[in-house]
């Protein structure tokens, strides 16, 4: 009995499950090679995954109401070109300036899905779909056709990516800033309870008072708010802006949320979900050249341990909930 | 075909000729009358000739389309086709250049497709609480992956003996043979999809899922045979792929999900499910083509060219919405 | 050391040619009248745009009109069909950086049937589908200036790794085979090796994660080469942020490179290599505009002149076909970099 409990409150808890995941990926990695655990080879992959940390929390924020963003690296894209080209070519300069303008960015961007989205009653994956050609088509426009911002053109900007403070980097203080907060807001805010009330339930959400298109109009803003984020992120990081950084990458935050435990019809999901999500997305990209897979095979490597988490997920979910199987969606 | 039109299934019925002007595809058609004066004006190389001759590059990822149709209607979406044209079309290469008559080197194309959709099959009717669209992401990986290790160092290969692909490739006078396979398969599709009781499944399932599966529809085996196909006409798309580049590589098919997505949206399959037909997805997709010949043939920046199908896309789809919000508004007062 | 003073004058030469044309511009009419397209790889790539700017600069100069095209994305499939477009129209020449080797033969085949001029720069289409190359640089002369920088860096002897950008990359690919077979062929190499070919896929973030992996999994590695510009930046970026003991060098853009070029252990990078970007985009435009006035064919041994750049002879190419080398790689040093950050 008392086994079974234990057994149960593992399998109970989505979040308990993953951290145990989590944990024996660190185990296994660390037994290929032991570099893998030491505080530096972790702080390093907090800040070269911190783009796709933060934005799995607006992805979470979109997902909990149903919805779906692709846009989102066409924003990070716009938002970080722009401020790549605005300090190239001395407009602005410092570091507080131009996180403002591309955190504005992101949120017009964001701002502009939403209502497509939530006014006109677009899908969410056609409407962002549309979104991700324009922004990026904007993205290279702005650009000069194709220039790229280098770290000289950046001066002082991308400084913060290698200050520390209190021994940590700045990039992870943002991180945690960002993840303390989503803590703070779904759990304890009006707001961040409407978000998975609407995503449970949208219609009882809108006849308890709830304003559904509001709510969704605002996923989308915060999302692309993050976006703009992700961008000065990027750009700090690497120390680069390319017009075509990160294509591809929604679909890690995407898989980082799933794989979290969000559900893609919404209404289930959490900020420690999405955290431990991207964590293991982090910790297998970052794992496949460390522990001797061949280079061409490191993505086939990749799908195939994404795939295995998820059904994993779901077989010990189902584990978990026999009874209330029959009445799961098919 | 214009009965059983997406835009106008829930509506009452009206006069037969009204319905079909206004229906989507009657729109479609007058856009698509539009497009080709639009280019026919903008560049003074846009002719017959030239567009047909130009056709067959993008009439490969129609075959897309058509699968990608009756996904859409299921309410799922399939992200890994663009992988299972490479991998098809780099096994189909290697078969070729083991020495494998033509013919057998089509049956490998297919049977690669067709096995690759299989795998998305089975994985989420096996695990139907999974998202398509997850499962769909990792095969998206795996799949090319598989194709990066087979390719080795260097990612790339070409076909030693070309006649087949030349053959296939052909044209009776200045029509393509593939133009002839998009329509013969687009009017078997779109038969089944509209007129069989398959195909009323089909819609059944995308409208909504627990009804129809509590009404005895086989939703799994339904789900099953879709995403198999879709792998199948993958194959058929890297063929054609092959007979304009006579090889593959590791970036063969990029994103040529998202063109067969925008091709069916626009043509009114809603993503939601349930809604659209083939007979609307073929108009938008001869929409897009001609639309990108025409835009091309001016050297129209291609981010741009990819920025006014957003804004298309993203207007097909949200303008009759807010023009049904604002009737409704006006009956209401 | 001689061979750095010679490049040293090379640069100061090159330097004197790209201002000169600058002052002197005097209109010719070589290529009046003439259309030519200017094929990419894709679009938002900075390191094209600088040759393409000069090809068309040059081109037009000469009375000629210059079209810059894009494929949608970096890949074979989207480049055909812009190669489609352009054989629509009247084009009298495409000039193009391949995608693909193979690939395109096809459509440039058709191309040339049609009566369309098919010279190609940056990356070649294979012998069969063009009629000249004009290329930055011989391929085993880039492969040399990387293991020679790459031995000096490491002092002779150690672990040395590649970071390329795809595993599809034409130009890499060739790059790393001609850098093996010079390692293999001479013993003066005997003591390097080479301990892993990575691929960071042109990403910053896949570049770094495996920058990362490859000092972890060899601690005593000396020297990373990466001969693709994305991949270096992020390379660097990370040893540099790092103070990690392992130097890097490679092909990479001056202005890229730049925050990261030094000789102390402040930064990452002693020095790197390039071409002179605009020749290329210069020699490119005479060459494509040569061959439509027929003054070359793509034959081996045939001369012709460049305008300001002199005189240039088709020589083989190492894939069979012919090619034109622009010249020797340049190399970028502490002292010139910033200077040619100006430039590109």
């Amino acid at each position: 009995m008392e086994k079974k409990s234990l057994w149960k409150k593992i399998t109970g808890s989505r979040e308990a499950l993953l951290f145990v995941i989590l944990i024996l990926l660190f185990i296994v990695v660390t037994a290929f090679n032991s570099s893998f655990l030491t505080p530096n080879s972790l702080q390093n992959l907090l800040k070269n995954n911190a783009v796709t940390m933060v934005m799995s929390l607006g992805m979470l924020c979109v997902m909990l109401v149903g919805g779906i963003d692709i846009s989102i690296m066409s924003t990070l894209a716009l938002s970080g070109m722009a401020i790549g080209m605005l300090l190239k070519y001395d407009h602005v300069s410092g570091t507080v300036i131009p996180f403002i303008i591309a955190l504005a960015i992101g949120a017009a961007c964001g701002f502009v899905v939403g209502l497509v989205i939530s006014r006109a009653d677009v899908p969410p994956i056609i409407a962002t779909m549309g979104f991700m050609y324009i922004y990026r088509a904007m993205g290279y426009l702005i650009s000069n056709g194709g220039e790229w911002a280098s770290a000289t053109a950046l001066g002082s900007f991308s400084d913060f990516a290698t200050t520390k403070i209190l021994g940590l980097n700045c990039v992870i203080w943002i991180i945690v800033i960002c993840y303390v907060f989503f803590y703070w807001f779904m759990k304890w805010t009006r707001t961040g309870r409407k978000i998975y009330a609407v995503g449970s339930n949208p219609e009882a959400a809108e006849v308890s008072g709830i304003n559904v298109k509001n709510i969704k109009l605002l996923v989308y803003t915060i999302m692309g708010i993050l976006g703009g984020l992700g961008g000065a992120l990027q750009v700090g990081i690497y120390a680069s802006a390319m017009p075509d950084m990160q294509k591809g990458g929604e679909m890690d935050v995407i898989a980082a949320c799933v794989i979290g435990g969000v559900s893609m019809s919404g209404g289930r999901g959490s900020v420690i979900g999405a955290l431990l999500g991207s964590l293991i997305l982090a910790t297998i990209a970052k794992a496949l050249p460390l522990i001797g897979i061949d280079s061409l095979a490191q993505n086939t490597f990749k799908g195939v341990l994404i795939l295995v988490v998820i059904v994993v997920n779901v077989i010990l979910q189902r584990a978990a909930d026999k009874n209330a199987l029959s009445r799961r969606e098919m | 075909m214009a009965g059983k039109s997406g835009r106008t299934i829930n509506n009452v019925p009206e006069s037969p000729v009204k319905k079909m002007i206004f229906s989507w595809e009657g729109i479609l058609v007058l856009v698509l009358i539009g497009i080709n004066i639009f280019c026919a004006i903008f560049s003074e190389f846009y002719n017959l000739s030239s567009l047909l001759r130009q056709m067959p590059t993008y009439l490969a990822e129609v075959f897309l389309m058509l699968g990608m149709a009756y996904i859409l209607v299921l309410g799922e979406i399939d992200i890994s086709v663009g992988s299972t044209v490479c991998l098809s079309a780099t096994l189909a290469c290697l078969a070729s250049n083991a020495g494998l008559p033509f013919v057998l080197v089509f049956v490998v194309a297919l049977l690669v497709g067709t096995a690759c959709g299989i795998v998305n099959a089975i994985i989420l009717t096996q695990f139907p609480e999974l998202p398509p669209m997850i499962v769909t992401l990792s095969t998206q990986i795996i799949f090319r992956g598989i194709a990066e290790i087979v390719l080795g160092s260097g990612g790339s290969v070409s076909v030693t003996n070309t006649d087949g692909f030349r053959a296939i490739g052909g044209k009776v006078g200045q029509v393509p043979y593939i133009l002839f396979l998009v329509l013969i398969l687009a009017v078997i599709f779109a038969v089944i999809l509209g007129k069989s009781t398959f195909g009323r499944r089909v819609y059944a399932i995308g409208t909504n899922r627990l009804a129809a599966y509590y009404s005895g529809i086989h939703v799994q085996k339904i789900r099953f045979l879709i995403y198999s196909v879709m792998g199948t006409m993958s194959g058929l798309c890297a063929m054609f792929l092959i007979s304009s580049s006579y090889g593959a590589n590791t970036t063969t098919g990029q994103n040529f999900e998202m063109d067969a997505i925008a091709m069916a949206v626009f043509g009114g399959i809603s993503s939601t499910g349930g809604k659209g037909n083939i007979a609307g997805g073929i108009i938008s997709a001869f929409c897009i083509v001609c639309l990108r010949v025409g835009l091309g043939q001016r050297n129209v920046h291609a981010q741009v060219i990819l920025l006014i199908i957003g804004l298309l896309l993203i207007g097909a789809v949200g303008l009759p919405n807010i023009v049904g919000n604002i009737r409704k508004s006006a009956k209401k007062s | 050391m001689k061979k750095k003073l010679i490049s040293v004058l090379l640069c100061a030469t090159m330097v004197f040619g790209v201002v000169t044309p600058v002052l002197a511009e005097d209109s010719g009419s070589y290529g009046e009248g003439q259309k030519i397209a200017l094929v990419g790889k894709s679009a938002g790539n900075a390191f094209f745009e600088i040759a393409a700017a000069s090809f068309v600069e040059t081109a037009e100069a000469e009375g000629a009109t210059v079209d810059i095209v894009y494929p949608e994305e970096a890949t074979a499939d989207a480049q055909i069909k812009v190669l489609d477009n352009l054989i629509s129209q009247d084009y009298d020449a495409i000039c193009l950086s391949a995608n693909d080797t193979n690939a395109l033969q096809a459509k440039l085949e058709e191309a040339m049937d049609a009566g369309i001029a098919v010279s190609s720069f940056d990356s070649a289409p294979n012998a069969a589908s063009r009629q000249v190359f004009v290329n930055q640089a011989g391929t085993t002369a880039v492969a040399q200036a990387l293991v020679d920088a790459v031995y000096d860096i490491a002092g002779g002897e150690g672990q040395w790794a590649i970071l390329s950008a795809t595993s599809q990359a034409t130009n890499q690919n060739a790059w790393i085979d001609a850098m093996q077979e010079i390692i293999e062929n001479d013993d003066t190499y005997a003591d390097l090796e080479l301990v892993e070919i990575a691929y960071g896929d042109d990403e910053a973030q896949k570049s770094t994660d495996q920058t990362e992996a490859l000092l972890q999994n060899y601690p005593d590695l000396k020297v990373i080469c990466a001969p693709t510009t994305v991949g270096i930046a992020a390379a660097a970026k990370y040893l540099q942020d790092n103070g990690s003991s392992c130097k890097l060098t490679g092909l990479g853009l001056p202005s890229e490179m730049e925050a990261y070029t030094g000789d102390d252990d402040e930064h990452s990078c002693p020095y790197f290599y390039l071409w002179d970007m605009e020749g290329l985009g210069e020699l490119s435009a005479y060459a494509t505009m040569a061959l439509i006035n027929g003054d070359i064919t793509g034959a081996l041994d045939e001369t012709f002149t460049a305008g300001d750049l002199g005189e240039y002879t088709i020589t083989e190419a190492d894939d069979g076909g012919t090619e034109i080398v622009l010249g020797e790689p340049l190399e970028f040093t502490p002292e010139n970099v910033s200077e040619y950050a100006e430039l590109y």
